[in-house]
């Protein structure tokens, strides 16, 4: 409950934020604190330095720039319901925003915290691969722009290493033919997921991404393979994801078996192409 | 390089708590709801867990409800806090009476998170339904009541109805 | 929605009682304003924190604090071996085996589950406190580990406390009746093979904790705390620190929750009282969720192993056998208690005369247990709930038709039990009809249909339970004929001040359940006033001397003990203020009355004298008085009537006041991912008069929300290393607001005879909503695999294994039919 001793910084600058977790080792980003205050309560990870980014508003906007929908890293979960620029552009965001947790967390919780987690429960991880998003990672050396597959690394471990900072997620934004879904079973009401996959269709090309049966969103290749030019109706769908279970090696503990998870994995997963086709129809 | 960019690892905060401006020195680490309890003496906010699950620490941080225990004393530098002591005066508002009319309050020690939480969500929506009701406390665990005398109450309180 | 039927008459004229009056605790918590011990600060107080082990089981080789000790700002610490010098171990309720365990404030030469406190270091601030723990240097040796009681009972396994020679604390077999000719008449035996309650508890929302402070002059402790039975506390703390009892001054105020998890904090009680004394600093100490859910207060987990119960061809139940296997986890602090509590309730509901439960509790690595909301009864009427629904499921009798042959009719109350209880009122079937109705039982086959179009599998259930309140000690001498303890009291004074104010204190300590309120009800209506006018003092103070060995708020008793206590001291008072206005008017006694606030005589409303008046004359003004004015200041200590059972036999009086809740639900399964919800849910209770009935379905809605909890969500589940993997709220799912069904309740008012109200104690409820979602998922899961519901903890997860591996379940049940 008690936090060790730490040091904390608040820059007024993207580049000092990026200056600060350069020069000091085991200097961790604090954004919405949701998940990090939390670890370092239970003494889990303990940062030297936290650099605050509450003060660079850059970093909050949410804005449509061509046919993407740009995602500032600390727009918290609430802005993200809130946001006409997500209602319009990508509304499978905002109505996932609106299961994590409670209001509490949403208001302080922000998209880019969530991910960088990568906690392989949490909500946006396998959604944001599922939607083909890329992330921009900002360095003393410059600025990279990586995919959701290639940022998403290791339980507890993204692309965004010592000295980087995530300023923006950037998500395609939704054309006629697109339809998303994302289904699964949490532990009570907007709880904590046992299992969830996240499914999205654009032009009949299917993108389907797994969370909680792996270290990292897991790909269900195999899947997407079968439902190309599937007419998509339940008996296709379920037809396409048979099996699926048997491929996967999810982790056992206090909530799921193994296999409870292959299970729920395979169901969640007809059920998100199931309501991204529905969506997709219009 | 502005001053506050050097890490720190004590701070003089400026906070604003209900109404009264406060300047503190405290340490980096220390959570708000210690700052609120410990340091300031409002008592008000409660702690019931570890890992900011509970909500019993709910505070208004800048006009809107967040767990203090999941916020550091620093980040609330600058800002501004509404806790429990800070909703009334000596006359209970509307919605304090309506938790006592309703029953909506067995121990007492969710009830200020849950009054934080109802306030923020009756400011944004006046005449909420049971359902948006429930969505609003998500975030406030209560082992008594079982909430459904606490939804009742915030909706009896809502504007317009009786 | 409140439908209220009552019956008979009570010895109170009902003014506010019976009101739903709004509570006086209502004003200060709402605003914040509640006084929790953690509220409370001393100057230069110390804060506390506890090593505790990491293991489950382990020899404790060294302790080394030095490094701690040379942090600035750590004032102190305490470790084992300073604790096994200056306390003798706790008093031990448990006859040999159990008899032998030693348990000390801190773990002394072995640790025994994840959490044990070892060493407590004291410091400036709470984050020293935490950081100067993590210099302690602890060597442990670890030894083999035993978490299930199936095992732990088993010859070979890793023994706890080596003193008694095993894991087992108690045995003994509880047998009324003719079993066996029972068994031998029956038509059908049915046997189920196992059944399982599992471990949890109510989670209160505030933690334990404590400000202890230490008077040197006087020898003196002073402690602000939350525990919730201070009577027990102070019995189990003064020996071991070799005090009287007056010299732990026990004090609280508003307590967050206690659902009986706060009575067993006296080792950490004992810990500070030392700490204070050796440091001559107050000390503070709050727990965390996480040192909770590890260490303290667990629910007792009970297997219920090779039940048979024996069944008439027209459905009678006439008796069952089976063994219990208890788990008390690694210290009996109010255990063994749980090996003879269940026996309050051994027919559950039902009439069946012919029992035997062979009752063996053990200790295993894991927190020790502790009350838990519905203590003991809970897992019993489980236990009877299971049988009949099962019964009901194998033989092809309908379950309602079933419960309303079976149950104990209203014509037979008072009605004894095999085992000598003695249940005091009700009147089951109208309970049973009345939540029928609420429910909507018969469109429950057409809800069914529809859910089935769903895809959905749709199951009714019934859950009837009792809520035992107001023990009889003496039972304990049931487990261990050796103890000194029997009956029960509580205590009350009301005084009428000098201003003619009207004040009352309490034994008791509630953490919600509105004694301040319901008090002034009482008392107001003997004294003919408001209850605004009555001022009931918050909490509990041991120096207001009004207290008695027994005194707390546990065991659903308030509303019998604590307020028979409060209206024998209120008529008390009201004779000494009609005495004193007869001395003032010279008049008879009987010409005068308490009405509006006044003395009066009856005839004459001229002659009347206000509450200020009465409360100054032997105050201030006792002069010119031929005889002593009445003090205008009552004591009362209220003992119920009970006999010392008789110990060979086990049999006797061990319960004054039976309430009884009736619980149904309807949940619907999602087929393929065994998710299921609770649709709709109605509850009926009967706890006798009710004082504030607003209050009486506070109770009965908390107690179910606890139920849907240890149903769907909760479990204490460890590794096999004994690490609890649930060990804080994002783990251990409690329910919040979304996960909430429909709720209806109504009441039915069956008084008790035995009571000086009327009234029965109410609030533990006996977890009938457990019983019902069991009945309710078995009902479902019949039209897909017939599974069998044997654990009281029916997470998603099991639900999915029933219904894909309906045999597994299937396997523990036979059905023998002549």
């Amino acid at each position: 409950m008690l936090l060790r001793e730490v040091s904390y910084a608040r820059p007024s600058t993207v580049e000092e934020a990026v200056s600060l977790l350069t020069e000091h080792d085991g200097a961790r980003a604090l954004a919405g604190g949701q998940t990090l205050v939390n670890v370092m309560k239970q003494r889990a990870a303990s940062p030297d330095v936290l650099v605050d980014l509450a003060d660079l508003d850059e970093l909050r906007a949410i804005s449509v720039s061509g046919t993407t929908l740009e995602i500032g890293a600390m727009a918290t979960l609430a802005a993200i319901m809130r946001s006409s620029e997500v209602e319009v552009s990508r509304p499978i965001l905002a109505a996932t925003a609106a299961t994590v947790a409670d209001v509490q967390v949403r208001n302080r919780g922000t998209l880019g915290g969530n991910i960088c987690v990568n906690d392989p429960t949490n909500h946006f991880p396998p959604l944001l691969v599922a939607l083909g998003a890329s992330m921009t990672i900002r360095s003393a050396v410059g600025e990279r722009v990586v995919t959701a597959e290639e940022f998403f690394v290791g339980v507890f471990e993204t692309a965004v290493g010592e000295g980087d900072l995530l300023t923006r997620i950037s998500v395609p934004a939704a054309g006629k033919g697109t339809g998303d879904g994302m289904a699964g079973v949490t532990l009570g009401a907007h709880g904590t997921y046992v299992a969830n996959a996240a499914a999205s269709v654009v032009d009949g090309t299917w993108r389907i991404a797994l969370g909680c049966v792996d270290a990292v969103p897991h790909r269900a290749a195999a899947v997407e393979s079968a439902l190309v030019g599937a007419d998509v109706d339940e008996a296709a769908v379920r037809s396409a994801v048979e099996g699926l279970g048997a491929t996967l090696d999810p982790p056992a503990d206090v909530h799921a078996s193994a296999e409870y998870r292959r299970s729920l994995a395979e169901t969640s997963t007809v059920r998100a192409v199931l309501q991204a086709a529905e969506k997709a129809r219009g | 390089m502005n001053v506050a960019a050097t890490p720190v690892s004590e701070k003089v905060v400026t906070v604003t708590v209900n109404g009264t401006t406060y300047e503190h020195e405290v340490p980096a680490r220390r959570l708000l709801v210690h700052f609120l309890r410990d340091d300031l003496g409002l008592t008000g906010t409660h702690i019931g867990c570890d890992t900011g699950s509970c909500g019993a620490c709910t505070v208004h941080l800048d006009g809107v409800a967040v767990k203090s225990c999941a916020v550091l004393a620093v980040q609330a530098d600058g800002g501004t806090v509404t806790t429990v002591e800070g909703l009334g005066d000596e006359e209970l508002t509307p919605l304090q009476q309506s938790f006592s009319d309703h029953h909506a309050l067995q121990c007492g020690y969710c009830t200020p998170g849950m009054l934080m939480s109802a306030t923020a969500l009756l400011a944004e929506n006046p005449s909420p339904t049971s359902d948006e009701v429930k969505v609003g406390l998500q975030g406030n665990i209560c082992r008594c009541t079982g909430y459904w005398n606490i939804v009742e109450a915030v909706v009896a309180a809502g504007k317009g109805s009786a | 929605m409140t439908a209220v039927e009552t019956e008979g008459t009570t010895t109170l004229q009902k003014g506010a009682v019976g009101q739903s009056i709004p509570r006086k605790e209502d004003r200060r918590l709402v605003q914040g304003q509640g006084v929790f011990f953690d509220d409370v600060k001393r100057h230069g107080m110390g804060y506390v924190h506890f090593v505790r082990s990491p293991y489950a089981h382990a020899r404790l080789v060294s302790i080394d604090v030095s490094a701690a000790l040379e942090r600035p700002g750590v004032y102190g610490t305490l470790t084992g071996d300073e604790v096994a010098i200056l306390t003798d171990p706790f008093f031990q309720i448990a006859a040999e085996p159990g008899g032998s365990v030693k348990d000390y404030a801190l773990a002394v030469g072995k640790v025994r589950y994840v959490g044990e406190p070892v060493v407590a270091v004291v410091a400036e601030t709470r984050e020293l406190a935490r950081d100067a723990s993590e210099l302690v240097e602890v060597e442990y040796e670890p030894f083999d580990v035993v978490v299930d009681a199936r095992e732990a009972v088993a010859d070979g396994a890793p023994v706890l406390h080596e003193e008694c020679g095993g894991n087992v604390s108690y045995s003994g077999v509880w047998e009324w009746g003719d079993v066996d000719a029972a068994f031998a008449q029956a038509d059908h035996v049915v046997k189920i093979s196992e059944l399982h309650f599992a471990r949890f508890n109510s989670t209160p929302l505030e933690l334990d904790g404590a400000l202890v402070e230490f008077n040197r002059g006087t020898g003196q402790w002073t402690i602000t705390t939350n525990n919730q039975f201070p009577g027990f506390a102070v019995i189990m703390m003064a020996p071991a620190m070799r005090v009287g009892t007056d010299k732990l001054r026990m004090v609280t105020q508003d307590i967050g929750g206690g659902f009986g998890n706060k009575i067993t904090s006296h080792p950490q009680l004992v810990a500070l009282c030392l700490l204070a004394r050796k440091l001559n600093r107050p000390v503070q100490w709050t727990e965390w969720r996480t040192d909770f859910h590890q260490s303290m207060s667990h629910g007792n987990e009970r297997w219920f192993l090779d039940t048979e119960v024996a069944v008439m061809a027209d459905g009678t139940m006439t008796g069952f056998r089976s063994r219990a296997l208890d788990d008390a986890g690694a210290y009996l602090r109010y255990e063994p208690l749980g090996g003879v509590i269940w026996s309050q309730v051994a027919p559950g509901m039902y009439g069946w005369r012919n029992l035997r439960l062979d009752f063996t509790q053990v200790m295993t690595n894991k927190a020790p247990c502790s009350p838990n909301r519905g203590y003991s009864r809970m897992q019993h009427l489980w236990f009877t709930e299971r049988i009949i629904d099962i019964v009901a499921h194998e033989l092809g009798f309908d379950r309602v038709e079933l419960r309303r042959k079976n149950y104990v009719q209203p014509e037979q109350m008072p009605y004894e039990t095999p085992n000598g209880c003695v249940y005091d009122s009700g009147d089951y079937p109208r309970a049973l009809e009345a939540v029928l109705e609420l429910i909507g039982y018969e469109s429950v086959e057409q809800r069914r249909a529809d859910a089935a179009s769903r895809g959905k599998l749709l199951g009714f259930g019934i859950g009837s339970t009792l809520d035992s309140g107001t023990n009889n000690f003496g039972q304990s001498q049931l487990l261990n004929p050796d103890l000194q303890f029997s009956g029960n009291n509580e205590v009350a004074t009301v005084k009428l001040d000098i201003f003619g104010e009207i004040v009352v204190t309490l034994g008791t300590t509630p953490q919600g359940q509105g004694h301040e309120t319901t008090a002034a009800q009482v008392v107001a209506d003997i004294l003919g006033c408001e209850p605004d006018i009555v001022h009931v003092r918050a909490g509990h103070d041991s120096y207001w001397n009004s207290h008695a060995g027994f005194s707390g708020t546990y065991a659903s008793q308030f509303a019998v003990t604590g307020l028979g206590a409060v209206k024998g001291a209120a008529e008390d008072l009201a004779t000494q203020m009609k005495t004193l206005a007869s001395m003032v008017f010279q008049c008879p006694i009987e010409a005068i009355e308490l009405a509006d606030g006044f003395a009066r005589i009856a005839d004459n409303h001229e002659a009347a004298l206000p509450f200020m008046a009465l409360g100054a004359i032997p105050n201030a003004n006792n002069a010119g008085f031929p005889v002593d004015p009445p003090p205008m200041n009552a004591r009362y200590v209220f003992r119920p009537a009970f006999q010392v059972p008789d110990k060979e036999k086990k049999f006797g009086n061990l319960t004054l006041t039976y309430s009884m809740q009736i619980h149904a639900c309807v949940v619907e399964i999602d087929q393929e991912t065994g998710v299921y919800e609770i649709v709709d849910y109605a509850a009926v209770d009967d706890c006798g008069l009710r004082v504030n009935p607003k209050i009486v379905e506070g109770q009965v809605m908390g107690a179910t929300a606890h139920a849907i909890g240890a149903a769907m969500f909760e479990v204490f589940a460890y590794d096999e290393e004994g690490n609890l993997l649930t060990p804080n709220f994002y783990d251990y799912h409690v329910p919040h607001t979304l996960d909430m069904p429909p709720l209806k309740t109504a009441a039915i008012e069956s008084p008790s005879p035995f009571t000086p109200l009327g009234t029965k104690g109410m609030g533990e409820g006996g977890g009938g909503g457990i019983h019902c979602i069991c009945a309710a998922i078995q009902d479902a899961l019949d039209a897909s695999g017939r599974a069998i519901v044997t654990s009281s903890y029916n997470p998603y997860h099991r639900v999915w294994e029933m219904l894909r591996e309906p045999e597994r379940s299937r396997g523990t049940v036979e059905v023998i039919s002549k």
